[in-house]
Parts: structure tokens; sequence; C-alpha cells
């Protein structure tokens, strides 16, 4: 036997040997991985294949390109969807960014009850989001009975439309969120805030500092990698905003808290066209694929 | 860090000797209480309201109810037959509870103590999962299910539950935390990868099972979107759906606040009896994630 033919043999065998050795770990990850395929990734690529069909019901009958894409472009509901969208975010980015900072920095400046506290802005987390989006349109009720105005009635001020008013929609949908939303991040705050070494804080009162210098070059500097992970974070899930507006107003009042993923509903869930449903969420997707590369590559450069 | 350190903030004792700052921190502490109230006076609220007539809503400017009579929510559960509803949440929770912890467990066992060759393909597109939306797929998962006729079924949404990115994640960390030496040593006995995982990995991993239950059953508790195209009018509704159902339905204001009650009184429960596990992990998962 000559050695190149020994050497195959040998190869033959350590192929065989890991097979052997990887099977039980493939077999074990199979059933989990069937399922991903299932749920998630095969749903995620029949999207966009979706997207380029014309349907009747179910069925795809024919192959149309980029068509539904350009009818969703000239949908008279696209341009409102979209700008809504951008205002959840941003209006999202004006009140539900800073309030969990805050409320974080100061929760850890008390001593005693802080551990209350931390319960007590929690505990909106755990509303299911549905029985959340009921809860506060009873609160938003306008009229003279519903709680918010009576509430404002013993300061002297007469009732309000709340909801129903197209300027107020938007910005109150997203302190609702900002309420559900702020107790979780500000206790990952709270933990970045412990993390910062306390011989900082001491080095920094020997130098003289008081306690706003302390804020400015202490504290808010350790807090950045993990504001802006968060701000990211953040902007994604607004982003996808569907049941506040699909269950409060419906998209209303004549469209002003219409949003993107409520596109996507109505195309699937009220029209059944689903290619065009397929469409929108592909754009989504794109738009969201885009800002998380974006987040990646801020979160690379400076790592956690 | 000691538990003296972590209790330091950013105003330190001798600080306090400014009057200035005692006033300030007084403000701190005020700001702190109202958040609180913010926090939970909304839920007090509701729970209070639903003692009310529907005359008294509708109609009445007083924040509290004029009795705190039991019999109006007891009237609504068995009006609106809210026990049904729930025992449709249970067997949805139940099931998606088990598919949490074997699916996503195995897996992240997989990637942390066996990791096959080209186990990172299969990581890298769990953690894609992780960062693409699943509401984006929605329309082609539900037409999926509809071609394999599971709809009105509870059986995709216990399955989907198997197939969450950040369980795997969460299990995987976990599970990188376990001594390697232990399991090597398994194996020199002789243990089946299957054995290892069902002998040592398991009975060692109570910790992370609780926490993956809690976040399971709060999530299949709380799920809306699937249970709601999977079941809708297949007699089959969770109390989410029945919830969304209101919205169209002819049923009173006030028997829809109850319901409200009845579907946030067991996450509620769960929380505060849990609730250390629940903030610990979100802290956590948070800052790894």
């Amino acid at each position: 036997m000559n050695t190149a033919s020994l050497a195959q043999s040998k190869n033959k065998a350590s192929m065989g040997t890991s097979f052997r050795k990887n099977l039980p770990g493939w077999l074990l990850m199979l059933p989990s991985i069937v399922l991903f395929l299932f749920f998630v990734w095969e749903p995620l690529l029949e999207s966009v294949r979706l997207s380029l069909y014309q349907s009747e019901g179910m069925r795809l009958v024919q192959f149309v390109g980029l068509q539904n894409y350009v009818d969703v472009f000239h949908d008279p509901d696209f341009p409102p969807a979209m700008r809504n969208t951008v205002y959840y975010t941003l209006w999202s980015l004006v009140i539900g960014f800073c309030v969990p900072m805050i409320l974080a920095v100061l929760i850890n400046e008390t001593r005693g009850g802080r551990s209350l506290f931390k319960i007590g802005i929690y505990l909106p987390n755990i509303v299911p989001g549905m029985a959340m989006v009921l809860m506060w349109g009873f609160i938003f009720k306008p009229g003279n009975a519903g709680i918010l105005n009576v509430l404002l009635s013993y300061i002297g001020i007469g009732p309000q439309p709340w909801l129903t008013n197209p300027a107020w929609t938007i910005p109150l949908i997203v302190i609702i969120l900002t309420w559900q939303g702020a107790g979780a991040t500000a206790l990952l705050y709270i933990a970045g805030l412990q993390g910062i070494d306390p011989e900082l804080y001491d080095a920094a009162i020997m130098d003289g500092a008081g306690i706003w210098k302390r804020v400015r070059y202490i504290t808010l500097p350790n807090l950045f990698n993990l504001a802006r992970t968060l701000l990211i974070l953040q902007i994604i899930s607004v982003f996808q905003i569907l049941y506040q507006p699909l269950v409060m107003t419906n998209g209303g009042p004549n469209n002003a808290s219409i949003s993107i993923m409520q596109l996507v509903w109505k195309y699937a869930f009220e029209k059944y066209d689903y290619p065009k449903a397929g469409a929108v969420s592909v754009l989504i997707s794109l738009i969201l694929v885009v800002l998380t590369v974006a987040y990646f590559k801020l979160s690379k450069e400076k790592d956690l | 860090m000691t538990k003296k350190n972590a209790s330091y903030g950013i105003i330190r004792d001798l600080d306090f000797k400014v009057p200035g700052v005692r006033a300030g921190y007084g403000v701190i502490y005020i700001v702190c209480v109202v958040a609180l109230l913010v926090g939970v006076l909304p839920m007090l609220w509701v729970v209070f309201s639903g003692f009310k007539t529907i005359k008294e809503f509708v109609v009445s400017t007083n924040v509290l109810p004029a009795t705190l009579d039991m019999d109006k929510y007891v009237g609504t559960w068995t009006h609106l037959k809210f026990g049904r509803y729930y025992l449709n949440s249970f067997a949805s929770v139940a099931g998606s509870l088990g598919c949490a912890i074997f699916f996503n467990g195995l897996l992240g066992y997989a990637f942390s103590k066996i990791k096959p060759a080209g186990w990172k393909i299969i990581y890298g597109l769990v953690m894609a999962a992780l960062l693409i939306p699943a509401t984006t797929s929605i329309v082609p998962l539900f037409l999926n299910i509809t071609r394999l006729h599971m709809n009105g079924t509870f059986l995709p949404l216990w399955l989907s539950m198997g197939a969450n990115a950040f369980y795997v994640v969460l299990f995987k960390n976990f599970f990188d935390s376990l001594p390697n030496s232990l399991i090597e040593a398994a194996k020199l006995d002789g243990c089946s990868d299957f054995s290892i995982f069902h002998r040592i990995a398991v009975p060692l991993s109570r910790a992370i099972v609780v926490v993956i239950a809690i976040y399971a059953v709060i999530a299949a508790w709380s799920d809306f979107l699937l249970p709601y195209l999977v079941l809708n009018q297949s007699g089959h509704e969770t109390v989410m759906v029945r919830l969304f159902q209101f919205r169209n339905g002819k049923t009173s204001d006030i028997d829809i606040l109850r319901a409200i009650v009845f579907v946030i009184i067991p996450p509620t429960l769960l929380f505060l009896i849990f609730q250390k596990q629940i903030t610990q992990v979100s802290v956590q998962s948070g800052i790894k994630g």
C-alpha cells in the first residue's frame, strides 16, 4: 500500500468518527431547528416571495414582479402610515428615551425604599399589551366622567378630547408606551449605574467637583454606551407599533395615528390581500435591517 | 461588588451638609414616589372602577365607587363565561411553557456544551432571528399554519414558543457558566450526550428553568397576534383574543373594565411572587443581549 492511499483511508476513518461524534449533537438540535425553520426562518423568506406574486385567497396565481410594491406606494393610506410611524419614533425619542434614564439616576440616589420603587415602576411592564391598551382607552375617555377629566376638573380645567384630538393622538400613545416600558428600561440603567466604580466619584470629590460636575463628567459618560444600545432597540420596537393605534383609535381620527404595521394588518386581515401585506412587511424588515446594521456598526466601535 | 458600595450614588454623605442638597434630595424622593404612583395607580383605578355600576361609570364624576360589592365582578365573570377563556389560556400557557423549556433548552445546551461541527451557522441564524422582528413575518406564518390545517388548535401556539431566540441565548449563557470538567468526567464514564444532558445538565439548571418558565408563562398569557389569527372564532379563544373581540361587540364598558381586571390578575400575582427573579433577568439579558 502506498502512502497516498494510506492517508486517504485514514482520512475516511476520521470523517467517519467525526460524523459519529457530531451526529448526537445534531440530533439534539434537530427538533429545535425544525421549529425555527417553520416559525422564523421560512416565513421571513416566504414574505419576500409572497410580495412578488398575485394571489387568489391563499393561492399564489401569478408572478407580478414589483407590482405589489408599486401599488402599496400608491395606496392613499401609505404616506400617512409611513409619516405617522416616523412621528411615533420621534416622539418616543423625545418622551420615551429620557424618562427611564432620569428615573434610574433619581432612584439610584434614594436611600431607603429603593426596591419598592423598582417594583412599582416595573409593574406596568407585565400588564398584557391588549389589556393595557383597553385600560388606557378608558382612562383617556373624553367627556365629564372620564377619569382624567374628573381629575382635571379638581384643578379647574375643563374636559379634554384626549385621543379624539388628531394633534394629540400620537404623543398620547407614546406616553402610554413610555408608561409601560420605562420601568424595565430604568432597571437596566440602574444596573449600569451600579457598575460605575465608586472610587471615580471619590476622586472627583477630592478634586472639588460638585454634584452637577459629577453627573456631567462621570455618570453620563458611563451610561453612554448603554444608552446608545437602548436607543436603537427602542427605535426598532416603536417602529413596529400595532396594538395601540389598532385598538385605541383604529388608526383614526382620519388616519392621524395609522402605523405602518397597521397597514400590514389591514391588507392581510381586513382585505385578505396577502401579497401586499407581504410587500409592506418586506419594506419594514428592510428598514429595520438597516437600523440593526447601523446598531452593530456603532456598538462594535466601543464594546459594552 | 459589596452591598455598601452598591448603595453609593452621586450624592455622598458629605454633600448633605449643604442645605440646598438636602432640599434637592427631598425633591428627588418626591419624584420617585410620584413615579411609583404613576406606575401603580392606573391599575388600582381599574380595579376600583370595576366596583361601579354602569350608570356610575358613565356619568358619575366620583373617583371611587359607591360600594365595594364583589357580586359585580362575579356577575361579569359568569355573564361573559370568563372561566372558559381562562381555561383556554391555561391550556395555551401550559403547552407553551413545556415547549419553551424543552426546545430552547436543548438548543442552548447544544450550542454551549456539545458544539457539533457547524453549530456556529445555526447559532448565527438564531441570533439573526433575535434581531429581525417576528411581527413582519406573521402573514406567511399564518398562511403556513392554515395550509397545514392547524387553525383552531393550540399546537402552533405551543410550538412557536419552542423557537424563541431570546430564551436560547439565555439558556446558552447559563450552560456556558457550568464547568466543562463535569461534562468531561461524565464522558469518561461513558455517558452519551443525551444522558449527560438528562442526568447532569437538567438537574443543575433549575435556576434558569424557573426564570424562563416565568418569562414564558407571562409571554404566552399576554400574546395576542398569533392566538388571534389561529384561534379567533374557533371556540378556543384565549383571554386576550376575547378582550380584542370586545372592540366590535355589544359588551358594556363596565363589563370590559372588569374583564381587564381578570386578565391582569394572573401575571401580577406571578410578578409579585417572583419579582426578584424577573427584575434580575431583565437586567442581565438586557445588558448582554
